[in-house]
């Protein structure tokens, strides 16, 4: 094998830093963040607040694998992220049933019974 | 490691523009069953597959299938247009969301994390359910949020069926009225 290609196949081999595993998690929280703001159902709106979890448990994920203090918590705090989101799914849409018998809609900007 | 890391942040970030953009909300929930996935791998690459298998039954499984009941009770079949699932603050909330992530991007890069290198994670089980319940040098708050973690889901089960039970004589059951 000639050593270019040793080097490449070594290079592909290479550990991920940290950073690689943040940035990924940052951006899906963005996308998360952007759906939650721009949409108007309300069910999607709940799928993109999902998506924000498991950016936060990406990131918890990751710290947990690569701080050598950390111990491994990490890894309890997303068992206990991914129940806390489990609760917040159940619950939401429940409310978002409710809503849909008493108003016909789940569209968050039609649905203003709260507004002063 | 570079060939996975690629092939799994994309297929999240993707699935992840694909929920916000899709214009069905069935497409949506199962873009984001695909972005769940995609976690799943990630935590693989981080030597936890317990985690792993749990974010595959509980997301890919439970949460994306409560979704879908949940689309199949409240939607009506609709106009799908850009105009009538965006509401108006598509432009603004783009330009928070790009100053949010590359704000968070900046500072998660730029931060010295000290001597970090893979394979720090707990990959045994057992030692998974030692840090869950706070013994074995794991920190001991665990088993305190523990409980509370259960005590939360129940109540959280309860409030649901209080929530969406139908009160006695408010609405028709369709399927047997009509």
């Amino acid at each position: 094998m000639p050593p270019q290609a040793q080097e490449f196949l070594s290079q592909l081999n290479a550990a991920i830093p940290l950073e690689g595993y943040l940035v990924v998690g940052a951006i899906m929280f963005a996308i998360g963040a952007w759906g939650a703001l721009i949409r108007r159902n309300a069910v999607v709106v709940f799928m993109c607040i999902e998506l924000m979890i498991n950016a936060v448990n990406l990131s918890l994920v990751a710290f947990a694998d690569y701080l050598p203090d950390a111990g491994g918590a990490g890894v309890g705090y997303a068992v206990l992220v991914i129940a806390v989101a489990a609760a917040e799914v159940a619950v939401g849409l429940a409310i978002a049933l409710a809503v849909y018998r008493s108003r016909k809609t789940v569209n968050v900007d039609e649905v203003n019974l709260m507004k002063g | 490691m570079i060939v996975a890391f690629v092939f799994l942040a994309s297929m999240t970030l993707i699935c992840s523009l694909g929920v916000v953009l899709s214009r069905s909300v069935v497409h949506s929930a199962l873009f984001m069953s695909g972005a769940f996935l995609g976690v799943a791998g990630f935590f693989v690459m981080l030597n936890a597959p317990a985690l792993a298998a749990f974010q595959v039954l509980i997301y890919v499984g439970a949460v994306t299938v409560v979704i879908l009941f949940g689309i199949m009770f409240t939607q009506r079949p609709q106009v799908r247009r850009f105009r009538t699932i965006m509401n108006r603050q598509i432009w603004p909330g783009l330009l928070a969301a790009i100053g949010v992530g590359a704000f968070l991007a900046y500072v998660l890069s730029v931060q010295n994390w000290g001597s970090t290198a893979p394979g720090n994670g707990l990959r045994d089980v057992a030692n998974l359910g030692e840090v869950l319940l706070g013994v074995g040098g794991a920190p001991p708050i665990f088993g305190l949020l523990f409980e509370v973690i259960s005590i939360l889901l129940l109540v959280a089960v309860i409030a649901a069926i209080v929530v969406s039970r139908r009160k006695t004589g408010e609405g028709v059951d369709r399927g047997v009225e009509e």
